[in-house]
């Protein structure tokens, strides 16, 4: 397989993954159709940066920013919040399976006799939760800080929208 | 100021229910209370909140506790309780007109449990590709989340506390993934088994429990966490008692 395919396969899967999980916060049809083809985006993005050995909670951040930043057009179009966005294309990405793993080797841990395996099961837990810990920090601050810079209050966005009006005025 | 107060105590209520961010909620609360010609205070708890309604000139104050009753997170409801709150300011909504509409709101439509069903499952087997899954551990997962999804919605509509939903999806859903890795079907039925109870990861609270911590509302925040970690304790547990009975000691 082609990394071209890997990388279309991989926001395909994504996207079926963002929509069939967001479905059960009901979300408005609008907003399950554009959160499916953001998590499509960033999923990829996180991808093709995992695949170039970039550690898994910098590439969540890298794909959260993007679906933060190319959730700001929708969410000024059709005057719903950004999170309601955001929130259901990041479900993808939101490391359950590190969470979990790290309670199954603390129980494992608990009932270990040999002293090795108690010291690899450590290494699972700190391994699996810090790794679950940072995944979702960077969930969190890629979502939040473009909508804090971009917000309609602040003076990024003021300024932006200055520089806009006075464009689309020279046009 | 009395009528504004309880109209604000159900709508913050409702939206923090619903599983909106605190400052959103804060935001919506001093919006509406502006349009009223109010100042609202707003003190949030993770079962109760406390808010204080006062008129501009400061000499009558209100001052009230509700109930916040959690449930499942509800984008659209989410969603139209905030356009309420803008149409409120801009269309300069009564006080009557608004406890319409934001009731219509409440008894607005969702998806029908079926379709959420085949959509969950549908999510949960490509989150199986995601891993590395073959089509058989794809397989596996569609019919293993299809029937324990049928299952938390059964256990939802009886009334049986979150926890214990939790615990019995995962057992179930795990078990229903289970004959993968005691028939050896397909090359990846270790994924098939792990990535089976990943459709109940509470992901939106997660979320809502980072931002919230993000943005200085962090005992909301320690407590949405908190929540969601005894939640992902009760799928390990479930998914701990079928590896117990498989003899499957790593995933």
């Amino acid at each position: 397989m082609t990394l071209l395919t890997a990388v279309a396969a991989d926001g395909f899967f994504a996207a079926v993954a963002a929509m069939g999980f967001a479905v059960i916060s009901n979300p408005p049809k609008k907003v399950l159709f554009t959160a499916g083809a953001l998590a499509a985006v960033g999923h990829m993005v996180r991808f093709a940066l995992l695949r170039e050995d970039v550690g898994i909670a910098s590439a969540s951040l890298c794909a959260a920013l993007l679906i933060s930043l190319c959730s700001m057009p929708c969410a000024r179009r059709w005057h719903i919040p950004a999170e309601m966005f955001v929130f259901p294309a990041l479900l993808p990405m939101i490391p359950g399976m590190f969470a979990y793993k790290t309670i199954l080797a603390i129980m494992q841990f608990l009932g270990a006799a040999a002293i090795s395996l108690r010291q690899e099961l450590l290494v699972d837990i700190v391994y699996n939760g810090l790794t679950a810990f940072f995944i979702m920090c960077a969930l969190a601050i890629g979502a939040v800080l473009p909508l804090l810079a971009f917000h309609r209050e602040s003076s990024l966005g003021r300024g932006i929208r200055k520089l806009w009006r006075r464009e689309s005025g020279k046009g | 100021m009395a009528e504004v107060n309880d109209f604000l105590r159900l709508f913050c209520a409702a939206l923090l229910g619903l599983g909106a961010q605190t400052a959103r909620v804060d935001r919506n609360a001093a919006r509406i209370a502006g349009a009223f010609g109010c100042a609202v205070d707003l003190a949030v708890f993770p079962k109760h909140l406390m808010l204080s309604v006062t008129s501009l000139d400061g000499r009558e104050r209100r001052t009230s506790v509700g109930s916040i009753d959690a449930g499942v997170p509800d984008f659209r409801k989410v969603a139209g309780l905030n356009a309420l709150g803008w149409s409120i300011v801009d269309e300069c909504l009564s006080l009557e007109e608004a406890r319409r509409r934001f009731h219509a709101i409440l008894c607005g439509q969702s998806y029908h449990p079926a379709c959420v069903r085949l959509m969950a499952a549908c999510a949960n087997a490509a989150f199986c590709r995601l891993f590395e899954g073959d089509a058989t551990a794809m397989a596996l997962v569609f019919a293993a989340t299809l029937g324990a999804f049928y299952l938390r919605q059964l256990l939802v509509r009886w009334r049986v506390d979150g926890k214990i939903v939790f615990f019995c999806c995962a057992f179930s859903a795990s078990m229903l993934a289970a004959p993968g890795v005691l028939f050896h079907w397909g090359s990846t039925p270790q994924t098939a088994l792990a990535t089976s109870v990943l459709f109940l990861i509470p992901g939106i609270p997660l979320i809502n429990a980072m931002l919230d911590i993000m943005d200085g509302h962090v005992l909301m925040g320690f407590s949405r966490m908190v929540q969601t970690s005894i939640l992902i304790v009760c799928i390990a547990l479930g998914l701990a008692l079928t590896m117990a009975l498989l003899g499957v000691n790593a995933l």
